[in-house]
C-alpha cells in the first residue's frame, strides 16, 4: 500500500497527502456525522492532470476514491469508503472566467457558491442556487448533488444552472460534457451527471449560467397561528399563479428555538408558523404582485402581516429562516436534518404526520421548509451518545420518509442520498428502475471504483468487482 | 418465403394480442422504407413488444406524432414503427401545477386541458406533436427561452428500456434528487436507449398578459444588438431574429407577465427600437418556420451559439442562407437550398454549418436532409471521442440487441 501513497504523492505532491490518523478524522464524515467512513489518505489536487493522476494511482491499486468539496453535505456522500482515498477539491478554488456579455462563468470545483455571486455582482449578475451552507459550500459539491436552496423555487437547481463539465472519469480519462450554449448535439450527460453524488467521475471545470440580478425584491412575512393555515396560504399564492422567489414555512417549535438563539428575529413566540415570502423581478410588478400575497395571506388566516422596509429587515425576515439550523444547536448536541419532498396540496396533513411521529419517539422534533417546493426538513435534536435516543431518531426517521412516499412524494429533495438513504431508495423504486440506475453507473465506472456505497442500495465495491482490490480494508495504515 | 414476408411474419407475433399491427403504404426514414406499424395498447403492451423485437432480432423506430422523425442518423434497420398513440392517459392536478400525460398524448389536447384552468403546459413544439415525442427529441421552440428547455420541464418518466423492462424515473414531485437523473438522459434521447411510455410534467402559470412586437428588419450587427437587448428585458419569454445571414435581420419578441411589466418593456421596445405590435399567432409562425422542412433538398442545421458570437456565426455562413437566431435561447438555426440533393451540395452544407460551429460554441447537428445527404455522415456533427465512448456504453448497456432505431443516435452511425 506504500506504492499507493507513493503515487498519491507524486501526483500532487508529498505536502498536499494526508495519512497520519489524527489528520485523516475530520474526513471520517461530512455535514451528517451519523454515518463515517474511514479514509487511508486524503489528497489535496490543484489542477485537473492533478486529479487524472490521483485517479489513475487509485484505479491502479483497486482503490475506491471518492470527491470531496467542502464537506458540507447531508447525507454522507462525500465519505470514503474504509480505506479508500478522498481527493478533496476544495483548493481548485479559481474562477478560470467570468463572461459577463455572454452572463456564464467558467470555475474550478472548490469555488465557494457565494465567492462566485460575490464575483458576478459588479457585472449585475449572480449565481442562482443558494443552498443554505453558501458560505462555505463549493461548486463542485453543489453539482454532486445538484444542490437547491430557498430560492429554487423560482430559480431551479444546480442542474439548471450548469452548462457544461469537464470532467475525470473514473478511469482517469478526461471528458468535455455539454457547452457554454448550454446545448449539445447528443445525450444530456451534463443532466445525467449533475447530482450523480460524485459516483459517475470528478468535475474539474464547471460552467455555469449566471443570472441577472432582480430589479428589485420585496420580503415579506406572515403570522399564521398554526402551519396548516401557513400551508394554506403556500397553496393559495401558487394556485394563483404567482412564482414567489422563495415561500418559507417557519413552524412553532423552530421559533421558539430561533428565539432563544442569537439568531432571534423578533418573532412572536405564540405564532404557530411564520411564512416567509420573497417576491422579485419588474419593480412595476412587485407592488400588485405584493398586495395579491398580502391579500391571500390574509384570506388563508395570516393574524399579521409584515413586509421588509429594507435589506435590514429583510435580513431580520431571513434570520429567522436562515438561523434555524444554528439556533438548533442549542437544544441539544447532535442535529439529524431530513429531507423529503410532498406535493404541495400535501403539506399540511405531511408535517402533522411528521410531528405525530416524532412525539411518538419521543423526540425533539421541528420544522422549516421550503413550502413553496414541498421539500420538507424535520429537524431533530438529539444526543448520539444515548443509544436508545439514536435508535429513535433514526426509526423516526425511517417513519417519515414513508410517510412522504405514501403522500406521493420522494425521499430527497435537495441533500442526496449517499449513504444516508440508499437503503431507502426501494420505498421508491423497484429492482428494474434501480437496475437502470445501475447501467448508466456502469457506462462511467465498470469497475465501481469512484465513490462505492451511495446512492444505490446494493453498493458494487471495487473489492467485488476488482480482484486486486481484495483485502485492501486489512492493509494497516503506514 | 421471402426476407419481408419472414421480418412481417415475426412482426405479427411480437407483444400479443394488445399490440396493433397496421399495414400501411410505406413511410420512409432517411430512405428506409416501412410499411408496419405496432401500436401497443398499454405500457405492458410496449414492453412485450420491445421484448419481442429483440428476441426476433427485429428494430424499430420509436414514433408519437411523428412530428421530428427526421432527426438523426440514416437507421441501420428498421422493421416497424413503434407507435405510442394509443398510451394517450391525461392526469391533471391543478392545485399542484402538475400533469402526468401518456407518451401518445398530443400537445394541443394537453395545452387545451390545462389551459382551461390557468396553467401553461411549458413545451413549445406543434399541437399534433406527442407528449413523448417533444420529449425525446427535447424539442424546442421560440417560447423555450421563457418555459425553459424540456429537460427542466420533465419531473418524471416511465420509459421501457431497449432491454424491455419497464421502469421509472424521478417522480411527480417539483423538487427530487433522489437517485439518477435518468429523466435528463432519456430527454433529448430520441428514443435510443428507451421508449417513453408516460411523462409528469411540471407546468408554468398561465401569465396575465402576453404580447408580441416586431422588430424592423436592420443590417445585421444593429439588428444583433437589438435582439439581445431585447432577449434579456425582464417580460421577454421568446426572441428570434429572421432572414439571411447575409442581413438586414427583422425580429419578433414576445413579453408575458405581470401586465405593468409587459407594459413597460413594450413601451421600451416601441420607443428604443421602433417596435410595432404583431399578431398573437407570430410566435406560432416563427415555430412552424424552424420545423419548416426546407425544399426542395434542403438541409437545416442546428447551431448552437452565444450572444457574443451570433455575428461572426452567421458571417460564416453563406450570405444566402436562411436563418432563424434565438438569441436568448443560445440558438441558430440555417437553411440551405440545395439545387439537388446529389452529396457535393451536401457536403458544402455541412462544411458551412462547421465553419459557423467553429465561430461559436464548436457543435451542431443537421437537424433536416434529404436521404442521401445523410448517407454515411453523422448528423450530429463532430463529438468528443470521450463523449461518443460514453454514448455508445449506455447503448450498449440500455439497448444491448440494438432494438431501438438502432445507427439513429450521436456516434451510432451506420
Amino acid at each position: 500500500m506504500s506504492d499507493l501513497l507513493a503515487a498519491l504523492r507524486a501526483a500532487v505532491g508529498a505536502e498536499r497527502v494526508l495519512t497520519r490518523p489524527e489528520e485523516l478524522f475530520v474526513y471520517e464524515c461530512d455535514g451528517l456525522t451519523l454515518h463515517t467512513g474511514s479514509p487511508r489518505a486524503v489528497a489535496f489536487p490543484r489542477e485537473t492532470h492533478e486529479v487524472q493522476a490521483l485517479v489513475r494511482a487509485c484505479r491502479a491499486h483497486g482503490v475506491p476514491f471518492v470527491p470531496r468539496g467542502a464537506g458540507t453535505g447531508l447525507s454522507g456522500g462525500a465519505l470514503a469508503a474504509d480505506g479508500g482515498v478522498v481527493i478533496e477539491c476544495s483548493r481548485m478554488d479559481r474562477i478560470l472566467s467570468l463572461d459577463a456579455e455572454d452572463r456564464v462563468a467558467v470555475v474550478q470545483p472548490g469555488v465557494i457558491n457565494a465567492a462566485l455571486s460575490k464575483a458576478a455582482l459588479p457585472h449585475g449578475l449572480f449565481y442562482a442556487p443558494d443552498p443554505s451552507s453558501q458560505l462555505a459550500c463549493t461548486i463542485g459539491g453543489n453539482v454532486a448533488e445538484n444542490s437547491g436552496g430557498p430560492h429554487t423555487l423560482k430559480y431551479g437547481a444546480t442542474s439548471n444552472h450548469v452548462l457544461a463539465l469537464e470532467l475525470v472519469l473514473p478511469d482517469g480519462e478526461l471528458v468535455e460534457l455539454g457547452s457554454a450554449t448550454g446545448w449539445s448535439a447528443g445525450l444530456d450527460l451534463v443532466g445525467a451527471v449533475v447530482g450523480s453524488e460524485g459516483t459517475l467521475g470528478i468535475a474539474t471545470a464547471v460552467t455555469v449560467r449566471l443570472s441577472p440580478l432582480p430589479e428589485g425584491v420585496e420580503t415579506l412575512l406572515a403570522i399564521f397561528p398554526d402551519v396548516v393555515s401557513a400551508c394554506r396560504a403556500v397553496g393559495a399564492i401558487i394556485g394563483a399563479g404567482l412564482v414567489p422567489a422563495a415561500l418559507e414555512i417557519v413552524d412553532r417549535r423552530t421559533i421558539a428555538a430561533v428565539e432563544a438563539s442569537v439568531y432571534a428575529a423578533g418573532l412572536p413566540l405564540d405564532a404557530g408558523a411564520v411564512l416567509i415570502v420573497e417576491l422579485d423581478g419588474a419593480a412595476v410588478a412587485l407592488p400588485g404582485e405584493l398586495a395579491r400575497v398580502r391579500e391571500l395571506a390574509a384570506e388563508a388566516g395570516a393574524s399579521r402581516v409584515e413586509v421588509a422596509r429594507d435589506a435590514d429587515e429583510r435580513a431580520r425576515f431571513w434570520r429567522a429562516r436562515k438561523g434555524a439550523f444554528g439556533a438548533m444547536g442549542r437544544l441539544a448536541p447532535d442535529l439529524y436534518v431530513h429531507d423529503a419532498v410532498v406535493p404541495r396540496t400535501r403539506l399540511a396533513e405531511v408535517i402533522a404526520g411528521v410531528c405525530a411521529i416524532g412525539d411518538r419517539h419521543g423526540l425533539t422534533l421541528s420544522n422549516v421548509f421550503h413550502a413553496g417546493d414541498g421539500n420538507l426538513h424535520p429537524n431533530i435534536s438529539f444526543d448520539r451518545r444515548d443509544p436508545d435516543e439514536l435508535r429513535r431518531v433514526l426509526a423516526a426517521g425511517a417513519e417519515i420518509l414513508a410517510l412522504c412516499v405514501e403522500a406521493g412524494g420522494v425521499i430527497t429533495g435537495e441533500h442526496g442520498i449517499g449513504a444516508e438513504k440508499r437503503d431507502f431508495m426501494g420505498l421508491l423504486f423497484g429492482d428494474d428502475d434501480l437496475d437502470a440506475m445501475r447501467r448508466l453507473r456502469a457506462a462511467f465506472d465498470p469497475q465501481g471504483c469512484c465513490n462505492p456505497g451511495k446512492l444505490l442500495p446494493t453498493p458494487r465495491f471495487c473489492a467485488e468487482s476488482n480482484p486486486r482490490a481484495r483485502g485492501y480494508d486489512r492493509v494497516p495504515f503506514e | 418465403m421471402s426476407a419481408g414476408a419472414a421480418a412481417l411474419g415475426a412482426l405479427a407475433e411480437v407483444g400479443g394480442p394488445d399490440v396493433d399491427l397496421v399495414r400501411h403504404a410505406p413511410v420512409s426514414i432517411d430512405g428506409m422504407q416501412v410499411g408496419v406499424t405496432l401500436r401497443p395498447r398499454d405500457g405492458e403492451a410496449l414492453a412485450r413488444a420491445i421484448r419481442g423485437l429483440g428476441e426476433r432480432g427485429l428494430a424499430a423506430v420509436p414514433i408519437g406524432g411523428g412530428r421530428h422523425l427526421e432527426l438523426g442518423n440514416r437507421p441501420r434497420r428498421v422493421d416497424a414503427l413503434l407507435c405510442t398513440s394509443r398510451l394517450a392517459r391525461i392526469e391533471f392536478e391543478p392545485a399542484e401545477g402538475v400533469c402526468s400525460a401518456g407518451a401518445g398524448a398530443r400537445l394541443g389536447a394537453l395545452r387545451e386541458r390545462v389551459g382551461r384552468e390557468g396553467w401553461e403546459l411549458p413545451l413549445d413544439a406543434p399541437d399534433d406533436a406527442s407528449v413523448g415525442g417533444a420529449i425525446a427529441a427535447a424539442a424546442v421552440g421560440p417560447r423555450t427561452q421563457g418555459f425553459g428547455p424540456p429537460r427542466d420541464v420533465v419531473l418524471g418518466l416511465e420509459v421501457v428500456l431497449g432491454s424491455g423492462e419497464r421502469t421509472r424515473c424521478g417522480g411527480r414531485v417539483v423538487k427530487n434528487v433522489t437517485g439518477y437523473d435518468l429523466p435528463k438522459l432519456y430527454t433529448g434521447s430520441q428514443g435510443a436507449l428507451a421508449v417513453i411510455e408516460s411523462a409528469w410534467l411540471r407546468l408554468r402559470p398561465r401569465p396575465a398578459c402576453a404580447r408580441a412586437l416586431d422588430l424592423p428588419a436592420r443590417p445585421r450587427g444593429d439588428a444583433i444588438a437589438r435582439a439581445v437587448a431585447a432577449s434579456r428585458l425582464p417580460s421577454a419569454r421568446a426572441c428570434a431574429l429572421v432572414g439571411e445571414a447575409g442581413g438586414p435581420l427583422a425580429g419578433c419578441v414576445e413579453l408575458a407577465g405581470a401586465e405593468a411589466s409587459v407594459l413597460r418593456d413594450a413601451a421600451w421596445l416601441a420607443r428604443e427600437h421602433g417596435a410595432k405590435e404583431s399578431g398573437a399567432d407570430a410566435l406560432d409562425a416563427l415555430r412552424a418556420a424552424q420545423h419548416a422542412t426546407p425544399a426542395p433538398h434542403g438541409m437545416r442545421f442546428r447551431i448552437p451559439v452565444l450572444p457574443t458570437a451570433i455575428e461572426a456565426t452567421l458571417a460564416a455562413l453563406p450570405p444566402e442562407a436562411r436563418v432563424l437566431v434565438y438569441p436568448g435561447l443560445r440558438l441558430c438555426y440555417a437553411n440551405f437550398a440545395l439545387a439537388s440533393p446529389d452529396d457535393s451540395g451536401a457536403e458544402r452544407a455541412f462544411a458551412s454549418a462547421a465553419a459557423a460551429a467553429r465561430a461559436s460554441a464548436g457543435s451542431f447537428r443537421c437537424e433536416s436532409a434529404p436521404p442521401a445527404a445523410k448517407r454515411g455522415r453523422d448528423v450530429f456533427g463532430p463529438a468528443a471521442a470521450g463523449e461518443i465512448a460514453l454514448a455508445r456504453a449506455l447503448k450498449a448497456r440500455f439497448d444491448p440487441r440494438g432494438v431501438l432505431s438502432p445507427g439513429r443516435f450521436a456516434g451510432d452511425v451506420g
